[in-house]
């Protein structure tokens, strides 16, 4: 394909990318605005006579949270694999007796209500003493990823060539050998899509982290947000502020994750 | 004993509760339910509403102080106050009820409703000293379930400079014809009218009820001819554009920001929003809802109560006392209201708020004409009447039905849910 | 891996439309497929069946708040669920789940598709792009939400400004019965967009080149390699999305309880923003209906999941 070719979709893209996060633009814009000016009609495109007293309580009082809402990502997304990935390779090529059912009630799991798994959550949590822990909100945020990391993971790993399960077994490996050696790296455009959803999923989670955490000493950047709302009354300057701080770490590691999806593993596994 | 002895070792056992907690060792639930059960020692918890007060919070530290005067430690949580009527009665459920709890005053009858709280017989609070219009919010069935930890209410905010130049006396606003009239002109001069908040929640009923008990309505009879006619009032003002269309989903925050922007001649809003106004750099000023025919429309009553939960050991119950005691006695309400800008619920330091702080003085009044929502006897019902009645008035503001049709199918509605 | 797989392994593995095992290893082929399976069994049983359980006897008992506390309600069997059917806001709250599922869904895959293909192959910048892509989920949905809400304020929403610049009237879109729904619409296809391109994206990933070359050789053009190559290829990947991004759409609230409260009068109310108005938006929660309405909708995903499964094995039989 022509240089000239490839610039002009770059500019389409950004483009397409730019209508996409006109939302986020406007998220910023509202973060830098003063309070008389927030519902001034018509709306200033750009925040003119800006304020940065928004970003001015967030890095005074929200920083330490961010350390702790990527130590529940990271960890939402460990445990999410070393669950998922085991019951997607045996339900997509071990296929044993019964893994319909299991499929189908990993689908209906996540119909319950985020609210009503809170609160069951809260029930348990209390009686095991893991109320306002981290782990315990690890644990709380992987119901949102586990599911969907399943059935994608099955999804992936069943277009795996059986041959290449063959001429490992043919080589003499088990089932374990063959999951570590042969599956998880073929798997890695499949892992790394379930792991960012995962990550994206425990990073902005509202409902455990306030139900499960807010009295915890260790709390995510989203419960950081209500220090802005007020029973009566809420500072959205600070409020869209904080989400912006804590979005553009999350971002730099998602480029960083992005890149490394690339095409052909499986192909090029079957020619090795 | 001396207070600085009994202060001395307050921060004793702070420093050594953050001695546990700082080093980073958490301490597991089991241990403090322990502790908990030594007289006069162990730690305490309250929840509260406020989740905007942080740890350096005149408020927090407030509660840390009370802490320190009743020997014991506090460990406090601030909730959303949306969350915390749910997380209450899951939290008694799970027999795990903090031993203070702050709630919005509507809550109240519901949570002694489900058994969640102690009356003031059994836990020994003092209420004389309370105004009877505030505490209407905590009792029901002939027992009081709470104290009001301060109040606020509704009241007119306007923009001077707006109704100078539509050239309108503000003292000629005297019931809704001239408030219309005012609107109008403040439309004529090239800037805006009235700003509320008419959104689909409780916020949305509690702005709505000055004009509906100002028509001389009762909340037992939604479509009386004078509910149905404050109802047409704020659709009218809609129709002709003497109030914004958004008022629809708007919250009293962004009601706010409305009125902030400098061109609205009115807003409905409340006591917290009294520092906001300082900042918002026009001048204001403020005056109660006008009633239908002139006088002071009864504004509802804003604000919690403090409560003190059923526990299995009720030997908490003495130290509990003494913490809300110490929350609401008068030496400390004055500080307490003034942590979270409320009016103070008693006689006594409602004057000396006003004294000291004349602005206040409106809000004093305004709080001493206001009425609990859950009053006139309605207690658990009220919420079930508030729900087709907030339901009624977005029907009649987004045109989805006649103020009359929406007042009569909400009228059948609450009937029916509250038989 | 863990040995204690659970009982049923020990019964010879004979999954129908899997690859039938036969002779001495059938039996350890099946020990070690539930020892992969044997986490999540664990992790399912231990996390979901106390909510699922929970919500099920929530709507099957008379529950007020007093006896939700007590924890002595009485059983009252399907009363709830009568009581939902009947209620006035049933029959408009299943035809607005009905057009904001299916109009939500249409979108979000057919955007999401054109995307991926868009960036499947590589340009300057593509990596970076579509990650950016990905950014409305890393805000909490009571941030986007209200963003949007903010936009489509009818006085000061940047949208009515932008077709005030262009002429038109201002638009109630969020207060007004006739709008509302397609405003939700609008913002959740918003959110759901990023969802199927990076799955979709992946999909096309795992296709081999060696197909494209060969189609390549064969002549076809552009549009009968999607049409012929890349669709059937992608159907696999394509329906488990589809069905995940149902489960979804299905289950928002959050998103239009902050932007609408499911109003104005009711008219962008779907069943599980009723549901939560139900047992949790109102001062006195009715836990039953609530948890009744929750459960209609998980029949409703339960129903669409039989259907995908039936789909897939006739495609496995063919």
């Amino acid at each position: 394909m022509s240089t000239p070719r490839r610039w002009w979709k770059t500019l389409i893209g950004l483009a397409l990318t730019g209508v996409m996060l006109f939302p986020v633009y406007w998220m910023i814009n509202v973060s830098f605005t003063r309070d008389r000016d927030m519902r001034r009609s018509p709306p200033s495109w750009f925040p003119v006579d800006g304020t940065l007293d928004g970003y001015r309580a967030v890095l005074d009082q929200q920083l330490p949270y961010l350390g702790i809402s990527l130590v529940v990502g990271l960890g939402t997304v460990v445990l999410t694999l070393v669950i998922a990935a085991p019951a997607a390779y045996s339900l997509a090529k071990l296929r044993p007796r019964g893994g319909g059912a299991l499929s189908f009630a990993l689908l209906i799991a996540q119909m319950v209500p985020g609210i009503i798994m809170a609160m069951g959550f809260y029930a348990m949590y209390l009686n095991l003493g893991v109320l306002n822990t981290l782990p315990g909100l690890i644990v709380a945020d992987t119901t949102l990823a586990v599911p969907f990391a399943v059935l994608i993971l099955t999804t992936f790993m069943s277009g795996i060539p059986q041959e290449l399960l063959q001429a490992a077994r043919v080589d003499g490996a088990g089932a374990v050998r063959t999951f570590r050696s042969i599956v998880l790296p073929v798997s890695r455009n499949a892992i790394i899509t379930v792991s960012l959803f995962a990550f994206l999923w425990a990073w902005s989670d509202f409902i455990f982290a306030s139900t499960l955490d807010s009295g915890g000493d260790h709390q995510p950047i989203t419960l950081g947000i209500y220090h802005y709302i007020g029973n009566n009354n809420q500072q959205w300057n600070a409020i869209m502020a904080t989400a912006v701080v804590a979005s553009i770490p999350a971002a730099v590691l998602l480029v960083i994750a992005q890149r490394y999806v690339t095409a052909g593993v499986t192909a090029g596994a079957v020619k090795d | 004993m001396s207070a600085s002895r009994s202060a001395g070792l307050g921060l004793a056992l702070l420093a050594a509760g953050c001695l546990a907690g700082c080093s980073g060792t958490s301490s597991p639930e089991g241990t403090e339910t322990a502790s908990g059960q030594a007289a006069g020692g162990g730690t305490y918890t309250i929840w509260d509403p406020y989740p905007q007060y942080d740890k350096a919070s005149d408020w927090v530290k407030l509660l840390d102080t009370c802490g320190t005067q009743a020997g014991v430690t506090v460990e406090r949580t601030g909730y959303d106050t949306s969350d915390l009527t749910n997380k209450a009665l899951l939290a008694a459920q799970q027999g795990n009820a903090p031993d203070v709890l702050i709630v919005d005053n509507p809550v109240v009858s519901t949570l002694a409703e489900a058994g969640v709280l102690t009356t003031t017989a059994e836990n020994k609070l003092d209420t004389t000293a309370i105004s009877p219009n505030l505490i209407a919010a905590g009792q029901s069935g002939g027992n009081t379930y709470g104290v009001p930890i301060g109040a606020n209410t509704l009241a007119l905010y306007y923009n001077k400079a707006v109704l100078d130049e539509a050239g309108v006396d503000i003292a000629s606003v005297k019931d809704w014809a001239s408030l219309t009239a005012a609107l109008e002109k403040a439309k004529a001069a090239g800037k805006k009218g009235i700003t509320f908040s008419a959104i689909g929640t409780e916020e949305g009923s509690f702005q709505f009820l000055p004009w509906f008990w100002g028509s001389g309505a009762r909340l037992t009879q939604l479509d009386s001819p004078q509910g149905v006619s404050a109802v047409a009032l704020w659709s009218d003002w809609l129709k002709k554009g003497l109030a914004p269309n958004s008022v629809i989903n708007n919250t009293q925050t962004t009601s706010w920001q409305e009125f902030a922007g400098g061109d609205y001649a009115f807003a409905e809003n409340g006591t917290w929003q009294l520092g906001n106004a300082k900042d918002a750099g026009f001048e204001y000023g403020i005056i109660p809802v006008p009633a239908k025919d002139g006088g002071t429309a009864a504004a509802p009553t804003g604000g919690e109560f403090v409560s003190i939960p059923v526990q299995q050991d009720t030997a908490r119950y003495a130290t509990s006392q003494k913490l809300v005691a110490c929350l609401t006695s008068t030496d400390n309400s004055f500080a307490t209201v003034t942590a979270l800008s409320y009016i103070a619920p008693t006689e006594a330091v409602q004057t000396r708020q006003s004294t000291e702080n004349p602005e206040l003085a409106v809000w004093v009044e305004a709080v001493k004409a206001a009425k609990g929502r859950t009053g006139d006897d309605l207690g658990t019902k009220y919420p079930k009447i508030s729900e087709p009645m907030w339901g009624a008035v977005q029907a009649a503001l987004s045109g989805a039905k006649s103020p009359q049709q929406a007042m009569t199918d909400a009228q059948t509605a609450a009937a029916s849910a509250t038989q | 891996m863990t040995r204690t797989a659970p009982a049923p392994t020990r019964r010879p593995a004979v999954a129908a439309g899997g690859p039938v095992r036969q002779g001495p290893g059938h039996r350890k082929a099946a020990w070690a497929a539930w020892g992969f399976l044997a986490p999540i069994v664990v992790y399912l049983l231990a996390f979901y069946a106390y909510p699922m359980y929970r919500n099920l006897e929530l709507s099957l008992r008379h529950y007020t708040v007093r006896s939700f506390v007590q924890g002595d309600a009485p059983f009252t069997g399907f009363a709830n669920y009568l009581d939902v059917l009947t209620d006035a806001t049933f029959g408009p709250a299943l035809w607005h789940t009905v057009v904001f599922t299916v109009v939500s869904l249409a979108f979000q895959f057919t955007l999401g598709l054109a995307l991926a293909l868009f960036f499947v192959r590589n340009f300057p910048l593509s990596a970076t792009l579509r990650a950016l892509f990905l950014v409305p989920w890393l805000l909490p949905l009571i941030v986007s939400s209200s963003t949007w809400a903010w936009m489509l304020n009818s006085d000061s929403g940047v949208v009515n400004a932008v077709l005030g610049v262009l002429g038109a009237g201002p638009v109630h879109w969020l207060t007004s019965p006739d709008w509302s729904l397609w405003s939700v619409i609008a913002a959740n296809i918003w959110i759901g967009v990023p969802f199927n391109l990076v799955v979709l994206y992946s999909g096309l990933q795992a296709i081999s080149p060696s197909v494209y070359e060969a189609a390549a050789l064969d002549g076809a053009t552009g549009w009968q390699r999607f049409r012929h190559v890349t669709f059937p290829l992608l159907r696999p990947v394509s329906a488990i999305t589809l069905l995940l991004g149902l489960v979804y759409t299905l289950k928002v609230f959050d998103l239009i309880w902050i932007m609408t409260k499911g109003g104005p009068s009711g008219s962008s109310t779907t069943l599980s923003t009723w549901s939560y108005r139900l047992g949790f938006g109102n001062l006195v929660p009715s836990f039953g209906p609530g948890a009744a309405v929750g459960n209609i909708l998980i029949a409703t995903a339960l129903a669409f999941g039989l259907l995908y499964i039936r789909l897939q094995r006739r495609q496995d039989l063919s």
